[in-house]
């Protein structure tokens, strides 16, 4: 008798390979030949995940319509078996597989339009934390303010596009006709997070996103703040900072701060910088 | 295992997120909610906050389809300690799953595979259901699964394996009227065989669903409304085993609530109906 991990790892293949071995062990049915009863199991897979993707992937589905997608959810699929307990994350390599795999690679807006989908499920359920407020902030005092590290939402997810996806993905949420894909002549850089319950996104401006960057990695706020200076000028780099620490603050995008210890940023200490918190 | 048997808790539905802002702004006259237990291990976000509310009025049981208790893979911990977790934060009346397999060499195949009812499967679920016993410290709830294959090597019926699992391993059975009666279809046996071959006393919940019926077999897609011929297949099993726990399984074109309400509500009937024509037999 076949053992039952034979019988399993037969019954997969028949599955996943088409592997017809499987169809010496199981029996026909009263009405049914074995093959059609062992289709059906042949037929759920791929349809159940080619239904998880539609869901996953609802608007790039309509930019893609019908038939291309399901020719990209079938690529998918017959490349990435799940190895996901919930189907919720079994999607989550699709942008990647669309940009790596053609034909679909020579369309960078269909991978660019997956990766904004799947950012914002991601942050939709995504950790929860409380955001940082200018209250908060406020008790930090000016002179601590050069060593302050700042700490992006947990949900917060930075994406660089260089297709016009995000017009697009905006114009299909809004039902209407969608630009025509094009190449950006500079990559535009996104930021996805979220803000109560609403997983939202919004592009963020070079400077912004720069300071952005660095702060995500826990560079202190008296060298943001000369980052910044030195990426568009002093001029107004002071007010620049503020600015965008406000909105960020605003928009619930950052989940707390910190203090560098005071002996690790001796260096940035004595900067000539200065910023006063947001709400004076 | 100690614990009691689950208490009765009336006619419930299957939370669905379609339905959460018409339960929160109307609260149904739903006795409980079961909750696919994978749509709540996530890390956050607005369908905990929801689940939380939904908690707060009515009492919950945690259903999963990925538990895979009868896979020769290993069981995975991983997935055990996020069930456990959920549990305690969400503190369901019990947790059910399948007697399926699902995938092995790391695969899921998302979806509830069947098992040849050998003594050989028998003794591994047998074991598998205990060390998933453990380590939640409390009784689990299999569920009888809809199948389109039969094994040729199977040696016992299902009803029989069924019972064995659940006697041996000390668990509770989720009863699902409407997989019974597709198996019957599909593999040719009488609904009647499989009510009267399992243990009532390890009953305590009904599935009642809709399906595909397609040429020579049916396809359990809960994706219609329960037909007549499952509610008279419900009416058999309640009349045999008393008051259980209902409730109406939907996944698929999922209606307005009110639709699966009024689905629930002939469910009521039909128990009601028996209940009173238990009285009158009695008082005669």
């Amino acid at each position: 008798m076949t053992s039952l991990k034979e019988l399993q790892a037969r019954f997969q293949a028949g599955i996943l390979t088409g592997d017809d071995t499987i169809l010496d062990e199981v029996k026909d049915s009263p009405r049914e030949q074995r093959t059609v009863l062992f289709g059906v199991y042949r037929h759920s897979y791929v349809a159940r995940l080619a239904e998880v993707l539609a869901n996953d992937y609802e608007l790039l589905h309509t930019y893609l319509g019908d038939a291309s997608f399901a020719e990209l959810a079938k690529a998918y699929i017959d490349a990435n078996p799940s190895d996901q307990r919930s189907a919720r994350w079994f999607g989550r390599h699709l942008a990647r597989f669309a940009k790596e795999t053609a034909p679909f690679a020579s369309h960078p807006e269909i991978s660019e339009i997956a990766a904004l989908e799947k950012a914002l499920a991601d942050a939709f359920d995504g950790p929860d934390a409380t955001p940082l407020s200018v209250t908060d902030l406020a008790a930090t005092p000016p002179e601590d303010w050069p060593r302050l590290i700042l700490e992006p939402h947990p949900t917060a997810i930075r994406l660089t596009f260089t297709s016009n996806a995000a017009d697009i993905w905006s114009a299909l949420k809004e039902e209407t006709q969608p630009p025509a894909p094009s190449h950006l002549p500079e990559p535009q850089a996104l930021i996805v997070w979220r803000q109560g319950f609403m997983a939202r996104f919004r592009p963020l401006a070079a400077e912004e996103a720069m300071m952005w960057n660095e702060a995500a990695k826990g560079v202190r706020f008296g060298v943001l703040c000369e980052m910044v200076a030195t990426f568009a000028g002093e001029d107004g780099a002071e007010i620049r900072t503020a600015t965008y620490l406000k909105d960020w603050i605003d928009a619930d995008m950052l989940a707390g701060s910190r203090l560098e210890p005071a002996h690790a940023s001796l260096e940035g200490a004595g900067n000539s910088v200065s910023v006063r918190p947001v709400n004076q | 295992m100690t614990d009691h048997k689950p208490p009765y808790l009336g006619f419930g539905l299957g939370l669905r997120p379609q339905h959460y802002e018409e339960i929160l702004s109307g609260n149904p006259a739903v006795d409980w909610f079961e909750v696919i237990s994978e749509n709540y291990m996530i890390p956050g976000g607005q369908p905990l906050r929801i689940f939380d509310q939904i908690r707060e009025r009515y009492p919950v049981v945690m259903h999963g389809v990925s538990l895979s208790i009868a896979s020769t893979a290993p069981l995975d911990t991983e997935y055990l300690t996020a069930l456990k977790g959920l549990a305690d934060r969400i503190e369901p009346k019990w947790i059910s799953d399948h007697l399926c397999w699902t995938g092995v060499h790391g695969v899921n195949l998302h979806d509830l595979l069947p098992v040849p009812y050998t003594q050989e499967a028998l003794d591994h679920v047998v074991d598998r259901v205990r060390q998933v016993q453990d380590f939640l410290g409390r009784r689990l709830t299999l569920e009888n699964v809809s199948s389109y294959v039969t094994f040729g090597q199977s040696e016992m019926t299902e009803w029989e394996f069924v019972t064995e699992v659940a006697n041996r391993a000390d668990c509770w059975l989720l009863f699902d009227v409407n997989n019974v009666y597709v198996n019957a279809f599909n593999h040719g046996f009488s609904t009647d065989e499989f009510l009267h071959g399992v243990p009532q006393d390890r009953i305590v919940q009904f599935h009642v669903a809709g399906h595909s019926e397609e040429e020579g077999h049916i396809v359990d897609t809960h994706d219609h409304p329960v037909c007549d011929e499952v509610w008279d297949f419900y009416r058999e099993a309640v009349t045999h085993f008393g008051p259980v726990s209902t409730m109406i399984e939907r996944d698929d074109n999922i209606p307005p609530l009110a639709e699966v309400v009024a689905e629930l509500d002939i469910a009521r009937k039909i128990a009601r109906e028996l209940q009173d024509g238990a009285r009158l037999s009695a008082a005669e």
